[in-house]
């Protein structure tokens, strides 16, 4: 941001005490299965980080809805990192994609609870539109690392398809039981097959459309 | 004209002016959609014009598109802004400008060109007054590209665009729509 606006009130950077919300988050994860994502939540996050009270506020001027967004916020940055990390191939597109959701879901294995209710917050309808940001953040970014360059109408399909695929391995992911949630791997993996069976029947039927007439072989005909 | 670029992209806004992160993706996404659908307008115009005196002439014109083009489509990729949701309309009317015209004969299509490329320049020029120092590479772009939307202008009056039939009405018409269609690319 500017100078010459930083006198005005306006969207807070989001380096803004950085350090500080990364403390109360990690304070707070563990409370939430007990508290929900309320603002007791945050001011007691807030004094177990070791601030006053008036610490949360300050770093998360809109409450709990700016504590929700700030966790989906270092869920994304965890992802990124650890992907870079893996060093798959840039043109393993799929591999890439599955990569991200599963180093995703593992890194937030001890948060799973804190997530579960993350979602049931964000299912009220005042929060709607922030989940929705967030989701496309994070269906974006994920895209964005698997190299995606679509610049035209493709781009909102491949993110469509993506935050259908993502959804569900979610929901499998919080129920998920099973050891080393080997489950919604097999679920992830079985998801994107679906996904890239669309495209296999697209160009099927993309070669079908060539054995139809063209119309405009109607205009060449001499009577 | 006060075109002095701003120190800084954004300086100087007013509350409900859009802050400059927006302000840029709303500048890369219609720049983008707008270059598609120019290169669109000249692919139509060839459909029709492929074999008269002036294809050369359009040939030319459709290559810088096409490259301008690809220049915004780095950018939007480099800057993650989404592409405009209106695009497969720009793929569609952009051809059928370019052909309709076209179709009324070489003077229309030359006016078309014209009555494109002169909001093309107003946008261009009011887009490179909101850019500031940080931006300033990105403003050099839109600069030279602008000098060569001006070319094309230039070249569509030498080659008679105000002989075309209803000139005044077609020019209207064609500015209006390229006015409404630089709009909707913004926020769509």
């Amino acid at each position: 941001m500017s100078e010459a606006t930083s006198d005005r009130p306006g969207p807070v950077a989001p380096e803004h005490l950085l350090a500080e919300k990364r403390r109360i988050l990690t304070a707070a994860l563990p409370d939430v299965p007990f508290d929900g994502w309320t603002q007791r939540l945050l001011v007691q996050a807030a004094q177990t980080a070791g601030f006053d009270a008036a610490m949360a506020a300050r770093a998360f001027p809109g409450g709990t809805r700016d504590l929700l967004d700030f966790f989906m916020r270092e869920t994304d940055r965890r992802m990124l990192e650890a992907l870079a990390a893996q060093a798959i191939g840039p043109d393993k597109v799929r591999e890439r994609i599955a990569g991200a959701i599963r180093l995703r879901l593992e890194g937030e294995i001890l948060h799973r609870e804190a997530i579960r209710k993350a979602l049931a917050a964000m299912a009220l309808p005042p929060n709607v539109p922030l989940a929705l940001k967030g989701l496309y953040r994070t269906i974006d970014a994920i895209w964005y690392a698997a190299g995606d360059h679509a610049t035209d109408l493709n781009f909102y399909t491949k993110r469509l398809t993506l935050a259908g695929v993502y959804a569900a391995t979610l929901t499998c992911w919080l129920d998920d039981t099973s050891e080393g949630q080997a489950q919604t791997w097999t679920f992830l993996d079985r998801r994107l097959n679906d996904v890239m069976s669309i495209g296999r029947l697209k160009k099927r039927l993309g070669g079908l459309g060539k054995n139809f007439p063209d119309p405009r072989h109607l205009l060449k005909i001499r009577l | 004209m006060t075109d002095e670029p701003p120190e800084v992209t954004g300086a100087g806004r007013r509350p409900g002016d859009l802050d400059p992160a927006h302000l840029l993706a709303r500048i890369i996404r219609v720049d983008q959609a707008g270059e598609y659908g120019a290169a669109r307008i000249y692919e139509g115009q060839l459909a029709v014009l492929g074999a008269s005196k002036s294809a050369p002439a359009i040939r030319r014109m459709a290559e810088q598109e096409r490259r301008h083009l690809e220049a915004f489509d780095q950018l939007l990729v480099a800057r993650r802004v989404r592409p405009s949701l209106l695009s497969p309309f720009w793929h569609l009317a952009g051809f059928a400008l370019g052909a309709g015209t076209a179709l009324l004969g070489e003077a229309a299509a030359m006016a078309c060109t014209e009555a494109v490329e002169e909001v093309i320049d107003e946008h261009y020029r009011r887009q490179m007054a909101s850019l500031g120092e940080d931006e300033a590479p990105l403003r050099e772009t839109i600069a030279t590209f602008r000098e060569e939307e001006i070319a094309h202008r230039d070249a569509a009056r030498a080659a008679g665009a105000a002989d075309a039939p209803a000139y005044p009405l077609l020019n209207g018409t064609i500015k209006a729509g390229a006015r409404l269609a630089i709009w909707l690319a913004e926020r769509f």
